[in-house]
């Protein structure tokens, strides 16, 4: 049980360095793609709603401390989005679930919950519009992941990543 | 009735176990400034930089451009020079008689790199290779060649973390260069504005921003950028002036900071004061 988390965990190191590193060069109008995500949203499907929860939650707090973002807010937000998307577990449908073009809906669902959650936390700023809060930094950051979600969707064979 | 409950429990564990990590998320939110969450963050962020430095030096290979690092030093030195000249220039034509106007201070400029970046509508940060063993302070500005770019916000060894103006909790006393009116910029998630603003002053698309001298972040006079857009509020009474920034703050490499922290002058002449 414990090299599950483990292996998430050591594919997060290189993935964030990255997320830090290099998503910044594909920043689109500081709309940038989670990579974070795509990784906890896939083990999710692989492990279901607890796993993923918890999952979400350590990487999160990885994520935050490593970035110099606000301590609290990944955490959050990857926790609840995560939880949602561990409605769409089913053990029976691992491969429905990771590696059709559903992998691909639920990671855009899950983005755009993360965005607008981590937004709305990290905000101090009273003039951003809800309006804007729900489809700029919402919507369409969850778009941009779900984009990086498809290789998995092309590439995840029957056993996945495992 | 223990039995029922642990049934109860287990029947919806899973939103048990969602409602204790956010509630544990949620302490932690509000426990950022603590000196040990402090600490973990900035050992954390010390030794994760090291791994984001590496990762950015073979990025740099497909994206590098010449490092002219002096000229560009010498650049951000003429930048802030060309705009205390240009600032006095302004005052002499308004006020003739004051010719032998105080020089402000030369500031020394460390050169830095940004080696990662946390993009986000909301939150924009700079991780950068100078930290404390540079002499780089929290609180010290930070500049590109074309203008003011954010403020060193934490400190490690050997990295530092700037917010960038992008980041809605940075909020910055600023003033309209042609008419001398202060204000304060912040960012609104999509541009930077400065509100409240109001209509009696003549401000034109074009006037130039910069730091005020009110501000006890900054130093004066650092150019930030010019406004962009002014929309009327309030029945007509106040602006609210959209800014656009001097420097193409998304494409940063390389970035200087500027050796004062004016809070702590700010700070210690109070202190005088009261003594």
């Amino acid at each position: 049980m414990l090299l599950n988390y483990l292996k998430p965990v050591l594919y997060f190191i290189p993935l964030a360095a990255l997320q830090l590193v290099v998503v910044p060069l594909m920043t689109i109008y500081e709309i940038s793609p989670n990579l974070i995500l795509v990784l906890i949203v896939y083990f999710t499907m692989l492990y279901g709603q607890i796993y993923g929860t918890i999952l979400g939650f350590v990487l999160g707090f990885l994520f935050d401390i490593i970035s110099g973002g606000l301590l609290g807010a990944s955490m959050l937000s990857f926790t609840v989005s995560v939880f949602i998307a561990g409605y769409f577990y089913n053990e029976n449908k691992v491969d429905t679930n990771t590696a059709t073009f559903l992998f691909t809906i639920i990671v855009f669902l899950c983005g755009s919950i993360n965005s607008f959650l981590f937004s709305s936390i990290a905000i101090s700023n009273p003039d951003v519009k809800l309006i804007s809060l729900i489809l700029e930094i919402g919507f369409l950051p969850g778009l941009y992941t779900s984009v990086f979600s498809l290789p998995i969707v092309i590439f995840t064979t029957k056993k996945g990543i495992e | 009735m223990i039995n029922s409950l642990r049934r109860f429990i287990y029947q919806f564990k899973e939103y048990f176990l969602v409602a204790i990590l956010i509630i544990i998320s949620l302490s932690l939110l509000s426990s950022n400034d603590k000196p040990g969450i402090k600490k973990l963050r900035t050992f954390a962020l010390g030794n994760f930089a090291v791994l984001s430095e590496m990762v950015n030096s073979v990025t740099n290979i497909f994206t590098s451009e010449p490092s002219y690092s002096e000229l560009k030093s010498e650049n951000a030195k003429l930048m802030l020079e060309l705009n205390r000249l240009r600032k006095k220039g302004l005052e002499n034509n308004n006020l003739r008689s004051m010719l032998a106007l105080e020089d402000t201070s030369k500031y020394k400029l460390i050169a830095a790199d940004v080696i990662s970046k946390l993009v986000n509508r909301i939150q924009g940060n700079f991780i950068l290779n100078k930290g404390i063993k540079d002499n780089i302070k929290i609180g010290m500005p930070v500049i590109a060649p074309q203008g003011l770019v954010g403020i060193i916000s934490e400190v490690t060894d050997n990295y530092s973390v700037a917010k960038m103006l992008f980041n809605s909790s940075l909020n910055i006393a600023v003033t309209l260069q042609r008419i001398n009116v202060d204000g304060i910029l912040s960012w609104n998630g999509r541009e930077l504005i400065i509100k409240n603003i109001p209509t009696t002053y003549e401000i034109e698309i074009g006037d130039g921003v910069e730091t005020s001298d009110f501000s006890s972040l900054f130093p004066p006079n650092i150019p930030i950028g010019i406004v962009s857009k002014k929309e009327e509020i309030a029945l007509g009474l106040l602006h609210t002036l959209s800014v656009q920034p001097f420097a193409d703050i998304r494409s940063l490499g390389n970035l200087f900071i500027v050796q004062i922290v004016p809070s702590i002058q700010i700070n210690q002449l109070e202190m005088n004061l009261i003594k």
